[in-house]
């Protein structure tokens, strides 16, 4: 569980490359901020001076969100390479948990679309690539 | 579980389109199907679109994983602009609640079909559930009286069941269906379906039972 605090409280779901490195920036930005991924190991990608904590588990499992303390928590991050499991642990914890925030990172376009027209956050790391090349090689941008 | 409802309703000549992300098990299917098969993710959404979700009148979401069933069931959804009725097969009972919070009630619970099909064949229990009414918080549940039941031998207005949240329904008799049942009988080897409130089957379970314990028949 999370120190006592009066920092914002973050949870990130899925401790990959993209899931450590927004956790570690989130703790320097001054957020309280736990960590969820099934396998223990992936928490070696976090800084050596990390300041959150961390659980093991399946984030959509309710007690492992409850172990992270997600009735508490002002934002859920879901980052993991699985767009359903993102968009399933977004939706629980926007509707089951009422954390004010959710973001989903989720890598079909079309899936992204349709879930942000539903009111739930998301980021197309495609959409996000593609739009970067684009930019790189001049060529006109919008999808 | 795909691949055979897919040829069931082929069969039954419904216009049938295979979602199978598994290249080898798609190339197969589409070999012996006769099936169109699209050898993709049915939870990546251009692939939807092109089996023609906009179209479709039943989406049908059996994959292994609960996530991915729930996800392409509400992608089916706005897709389809509410049109398409959908269907979900869930693996862990445990994610039922969250597939009800996220809006999916059509939900096969594979869990829960073994089950009741255990305590159907085996006899083990003396009231089996044949099916959940879960937004009316009713279950539909079917009983057969045993000689050594206590509500043998009862008229069935005696029993006082409605008093407890139950209600026969209907009593089959040597494959006769009897629906007029306030002042029948109950006699051994009946069959009586009734509606019961979710988890006070306890009432029902207690007058049913067969007061010896009979062996399961394996």
């Amino acid at each position: 569980m999370p120190q006592a605090r009066k920092a914002m409280y973050a949870i990130v779901v899925g401790c990959g490359r993209a899931g450590a490195e927004i956790a570690a920036r989130m703790a320097i930005a001054g957020f309280s901020v736990v960590v969820i991924d099934r396998d223990k190991y992936a928490f070696d990608r976090l800084p050596d001076d990390f300041t959150g904590s961390t659980v093991v588990g399946t984030a959509i499992d309710h007690d492992v969100l409850e172990a992270a303390g997600v009735a508490e928590a002002d934002v859920l991050v879901a980052t993991t390479y699985g767009d359903n499991s993102n968009l399933t642990v977004a939706q629980l914890a926007r509707l089951k948990y009422h954390v004010p925030r959710a973001v989903a990172r989720v890598k079909d376009p079309v899936r992204s679309r349709a879930f942000a027209d539903c009111g739930i956050e998301t980021i197309c790391s495609t959409d996000i690539v593609a739009t970067a090349f684009a930019s790189r090689l001049n060529l006109p941008l919008g999808s | 579980m795909g691949a055979a409802l897919a040829r069931d309703l082929t069969t039954a000549e419904h216009e049938t389109v295979l979602l199978e992300k598994n290249r080898g098990k798609a190339q197969t299917l589409e070999d012996d199907l006769g099936a169109s098969v699209i050898p993709h993710d049915a939870s990546e959404g251009r692939w939807l679109l092109r089996a023609g979700v906009a179209r479709a009148d039943l989406v049908i979401a059996v994959t292994g994983d609960d996530e991915d069933n729930l996800v392409i069931c509400q992608l089916a959804e706005t897709l389809s602009r509410g049109k398409a009725r959908t269907i979900a097969r869930i693996n862990n009972p445990k994610n039922q609640d969250a597939y009800r919070l996220l809006g999916i009630e059509a939900i096969v619970n594979a869990t829960d079909l073994v089950m009741s099909m255990i305590e159907r064949d085996v006899g083990a229990a003396s009231v089996v559930h044949l099916m959940r009414l879960r937004s009316a918080g009713l279950e539909l549940v079917e009983m057969t009286v045993s000689e050594s039941s206590e509500a043998a031998g009862c008229r069935i207005a005696d029993l006082r069941l409605t008093e407890q949240g139950a209600r026969i329904s209907v009593v089959l008799r040597e494959d006769a269906a009897h629906f007029k049942i306030a002042d029948l009988v109950l006699e051994p080897g009946d069959t009586v379906i009734a509606v019961v409130e979710l988890d006070s089957e306890d009432a029902l379970r207690s007058r049913f039972a067969a007061s010896r314990a009979t062996p399961p028949r394996y």
